[in-house]
């Protein structure tokens, strides 16, 4: 399947830092997207690492498919989202050893959130707060599910949505990069049909613009680019007030098949055949 | 703003806010809450908010609505009210207003948080242990349980089967083990469709933490004859037909 993309980050207008990072690697289909922490320039650092990590560690599995993965392959995942949960955990310990050996950034961490699509199969790994959204045929779901203490709440049915879309505890996470040796990575699969449009984003886009915007401005925007602007200005507009990423990636429709176009020839009527024809 | 959330045993079907327009229930497709059973009418109840108040009126119904067990007319409904049409039930969380009291996780934490910031596994596991003695209050945990996610003690997840009733397939059975099972012609497909015109990916079945979902893709599957256009949880027994092939769905034990 062809596919495109369109991608921005913006510092936002509270924060005088951008501590996301975004990498894109159209040649495997993979994308990345990281939103780091950590006082001074370590958020920027660990965000960082984090994209580079699993960049590399699914190349190198591409390239060879015999590199050691970093944990058991579970039975359930197909060989990709093997490799991504592994890059993932790579990354995890990398910003770890980092801060280990650098006191200095103690405490730096990163969320992360992983696509890798092969045929139409889609790979999704993530860990923290930043998400991946699908819509599909106008509608928006969310795929991930937030690693952040509100978002467990819910899940816990100890505080209702409402309650926590206004609680001053967002911020909070229960899992994110480079805080463990290891790290608990959530790893999807999914069947991806033409048409489909992929959104990650840090939380700076999702707490500041709805669901319903999102999906608003994206079916609205001609090309992906614009549609990824549109939304970064989006969440400034509402006050910016963190830093804010956007990847947007859509399955492209593939081009008629040479069957298809002598069927449809066939079933045409006629005239318009023959007009066809005369051209 | 007040929320219905429909229940069938201990699975969360679906949540339905009301707002301003009355929410309507049935076996009709054209409610806000659809039921596909046979005990329920084709419009069954309807549920409104007047003054803040939510008030649930049965629609003439033959096998009728019960509050708490009575049956009803019209009748006011209170947080965490059981509302019973015909085998599923509809329970009340009047939202944010009347939640349950929350527990005081805030001096475990920070207190107001701007930077973003991690539990490490200790504080985590206090605060987790916390929550549940919050959450395991009576009927608290059910109120608010949104849908698609377990419950504070997941079920253990079962592992499924779909045996080949008829078509022409590879195997007559498939063991339903991975995250992502594709019904079709593609290299991708675990349930590989033989013959001319088959579609390449016809359907998929998706393993979550509280079951299977199957949901379309170049075509649109039935389950026990009714198509299906979004993700639909299986159930024991259930019947796939698509591009020709009917399977029946089963759990492993």
């Amino acid at each position: 399947m062809r596919i495109s993309v369109g991608a921005r980050t913006d510092v936002g207008r509270v924060r005088t830092n951008n501590e996301d990072s975004f990498k894109l690697v159209p040649e495997l289909n993979l994308f990345i997207l990281s939103d780091g922490m950590g006082g001074e320039a370590h958020g920027e650092i660990a965000s960082n690492i984090a994209v580079q990590a699993v960049a590399a560690h699914c190349a190198e599995g591409r390239r060879d498919p015999s590199t050691p993965l970093l944990v058991e392959p579970r039975p359930e995942l197909s060989t990709e989202t093997n490799r991504l949960v592994s890059s993932v955990e790579l990354a995890n310990r990398m910003i770890y050893e980092s801060a280990q050996k650098h006191p200095a950034q103690r405490g730096m961490g990163a969320t992360v959130v992983a696509v890798w699509i092969n045929d139409q199969r889609l790979s999704v790994a993530h860990v923290g707060d930043s998400r991946l959204y699908l819509l599909r045929a106008g509608d928006f779901q969310q795929l991930t599910q937030d690693h952040s203490l509100v978002a467990e709440q819910v899940r816990r049915g100890i505080i209702s949505r409402e309650q926590a879309d206004s609680s001053d505890m967002q911020s909070v996470l229960i899992r994110a990069l480079g805080i463990d040796p290891e790290v608990q990575v959530d790893a999807d699969e999914h069947l991806l049909m033409e048409g489909d449009i992929l959104v990650l984003c840090s939380d700076g886009l999702s707490r500041m613009v709805t669901d319903l915007e999102i999906a608003s401005t994206l079916l609205s925007q001609n090309g992906l680019q614009p549609a990824a602007d549109r939304l970064v200005e989006l969440a400034n507009e509402y006050g910016g007030e963190d830093n804010i990423s956007v990847v947007v990636v859509r399955m492209e429709p593939r081009p008629e098949g040479l069957l298809a176009r002598v069927w449809r020839w066939l079933n045409e009527p006629l005239n318009a055949t023959s007009s066809a024809g005369g051209n | 703003m007040p929320k219905l959330i429909l229940k069938f045993e201990a699975a969360v079907l679906k949540e339905v806010s009301v707002g301003g327009q009355p929410v309507t229930i049935g076996r009709a497709p054209d409610n806000d809450i659809q039921i596909d059973n046979l005990a329920v009418s084709s419009h069954h109840a309807r549920v409104l908010a007047e003054d803040n108040k939510l008030f649930i009126e049965d629609l003439n119904s033959l096998n009728g609505t019960f509050v708490n067990n009575q049956r009803v007319q019209r009748v006011q409904l209170k947080q965490g009210d059981q509302v019973l049409i015909g085998k599923h039930h509809l329970v009340v969380d009047m939202g944010a207003v009347e939640a349950p009291a929350l527990p005081d996780t805030r001096k475990v934490a920070a207190p107001k948080v701007e930077e973003t910031m991690v539990l490490d596994t200790k504080k985590r596991k206090e605060l987790l242990q916390q929550e549940a003695a919050g959450g395991g209050a009576p009927g608290a945990h059910e109120r608010t349980q949104p849908v698609g996610t377990t419950a504070t003690a997941p079920p253990r997840a079962r592992v499924a089967s779909l045996v080949v009733m008829e078509g022409s397939t590879d195997q007559r059975e498939y063991l339903l083990s991975s995250k992502l099972t594709v019904i079709g012609k593609s290299d991708m497909a675990t349930i590989k469709l033989k013959g001319w015109f088959k579609p390449k990916v016809a359907a998929q079945i998706n393993k979550r933490d509280d079951g299977y979902y199957i949901g379309p893709a170049d075509k649109l599957p039935t389950v026990n004859g009714q198509p299906i256009h979004g993700p639909t949880k299986l159930n024991e027994g259930d019947l796939i037909e698509v591009a020709g092939v009917k399977m029946n769905f089963v759990f492993k034990d």
